[in-house]
């Protein structure tokens, strides 16, 4: 039987529903819980469907960190970025204090250091270049874009050259994370994290207001940002940490290299003890990686219910080439930076660690430059 | 761009499930932070450890 035969669309009331994209996401979706669930890892079968969940809510609500930043770069557009904001205080109010009281529970903390400068502004360039951060990337991945599909490969080797750069980074210097709730207490470091959120919104709102610029996000991101916030807490609670991206990244493409016969036993970053356990053990052991594969599958079932799945064609070669670089900063980004929009802003600030905040003001000069380089691959600066 | 997203799904299934049936899994799920001397989500460690 054809593809096309396959996959004749299914409408009803006006929805055509993609049957074998969306049966194709549902059984993978199927299978990896079922794995999960014969080792006896109901917390890992949550992991999934709350990345299942989180590549639904994502591309429903069509929330995209990057195109927000780069309206608030170029327009002063504040509404996306405040719909961001949405989730952090909402993953906040559960990481900080869970964090700081409960054994097995830990909030997402990194160095302050020129590594984490250099990694997060590098990242700022690529999400620009490539249309799509960390997140971004895997929803629009799994929602059929070939050419995030381009951009998600690229990450994945990007990450890995920067686990072979982050020891030389970090041999720069650094200092140790800050934590809010290390020096106020659970509550105190909830308070003054909320009150560092409210207090990056009334800059920015300042900024719109000032550049005569809307400010208030839309309905979709309202509404998509508390659906984001409280899935991340679930993720949190499954996971024991804050939702992130980029880790599985690395260890998936560790993989495909060892296969392929590259020897990591010299390579520092493998001989960490995280980053040796996850490259050895199963990949479904990794908490970043099972929630991955339920992102890329959740926005592949609900771009398949929606519509014809994938039925655009493949965009220029220089958009596909914006791609390519972009994927590949980001990934040597993530790495050095410690995270992506995710684990290091979103996971960051949440847990009330200073290097959220630090990330966040690093990546948005580096967003300005890959801006400004978007029309050399024929990209819009809008 | 449909087939292409065919073969990388079913590739990309076969790869996971391939590997977790070929490697060790020893219990719960796991983040690099849950390993001591974390610092980061990686599992670098931290500046004052070195």
């Amino acid at each position: 039987m054809s593809t096309a035969a396959l996959s004749a669309p299914d409408t009803h009331a006006g929805v055509s529903i993609d049957r074998l994209f969306l049966a194709l996401a549902l059984i993978a979706t199927a299978i990896l819980v079922a794995l999960v669930l014969l080792d006896g890892q109901p917390a890992s079968a949550a992991l999934i469907l709350g990345g299942f969940g989180l590549g639904i809510a994502f591309l429903k609500a069509e929330f995209s960190y990057t195109a927000s930043w780069r309206r608030f770069l170029t327009r002063g557009e504040a509404g996306g970025l405040l719909g961001g904001l949405i989730v952090i205080a909402i993953t906040a109010l559960a990481v900080v204090p869970v964090a700081a009281l409960k054994q097995n529970f830990g909030g997402a903390i990194a160095p302050l250091g020129p590594s984490l400068l250099i990694g997060a502004f590098t990242f700022g360039i690529g999400m620009q270049l490539a249309n799509g951060c960390g997140s971004g990337t895997l929803y629009t991945a799994g929602g059929g874009s070939g050419r995030m599909l381009i951009a998600l490969l690229f990450f994945v080797v990007g990450s890995v050259f920067g686990s072979l750069s982050l020891p030389s980074a970090l041999s720069l210097g650094g200092i140790d994370p800050i934590l809010a709730s290390d020096y106020l207490g659970p509550w105190g470091g909830l308070a003054a994290t909320l009150a560092s959120i409210a207090l990056a919104a009334s800059v920015i709102v300042a900024v719109a207001k000032r550049r005569g610029a809307s400010f208030m996000p839309s309905r979709n991101f309202v509404i998509g940002g508390i659906a984001i916030g409280l899935l991340c807490v679930a993720v949190f609670i499954a996971g024991g940490h804050p939702w992130s991206v980029t880790f599985g990244y690395t260890v998936w493409g560790a993989k495909i290299a060892s296969v392929l016969g590259f020897d990591f036993s010299h390579a520092a970053f493998w001989q960490w003890p995280g980053p040796k356990h996850a490259l050895a053990e199963s990949v479904l052991s990794d908490t970043s990686s099972l929630t991955d594969f339920g992102m890329l599958f959740g926005a592949m079932a609900e771009a398949a219910a929606a519509k014809p799945f994938a039925r655009t064609a493949w965009p220029p070669a220089k958009s596909l080439l914006a791609a390519g670089i972009g994927g590949l900063l980001m990934g040597w980004g993530a790495r050095l930076g410690f995270g992506c929009n995710i684990g290091a802003f979103v996971g960051g600030v949440a847990s009330g660690s200073l290097h959220g905040w630090v990330w966040f003001a690093a990546a948005l000069p580096g967003c300005l430059i890959g801006i400004r380089l978007r029309p050399l691959f024929g990209l819009s600066r809008d | 761009m449909r087939k292409t997203y065919i073969i990388v799904v079913v590739l990309a299934l076969a790869a996971i499930v391939g590997n977790h049936l070929i490697s060790p899994s020893s219990g719960r799920a796991v983040s690099p932070e849950d390993f001591a001397g974390a610092c980061a989500p990686c599992g670098a460690p931290c500046p004052s450890k070195k």
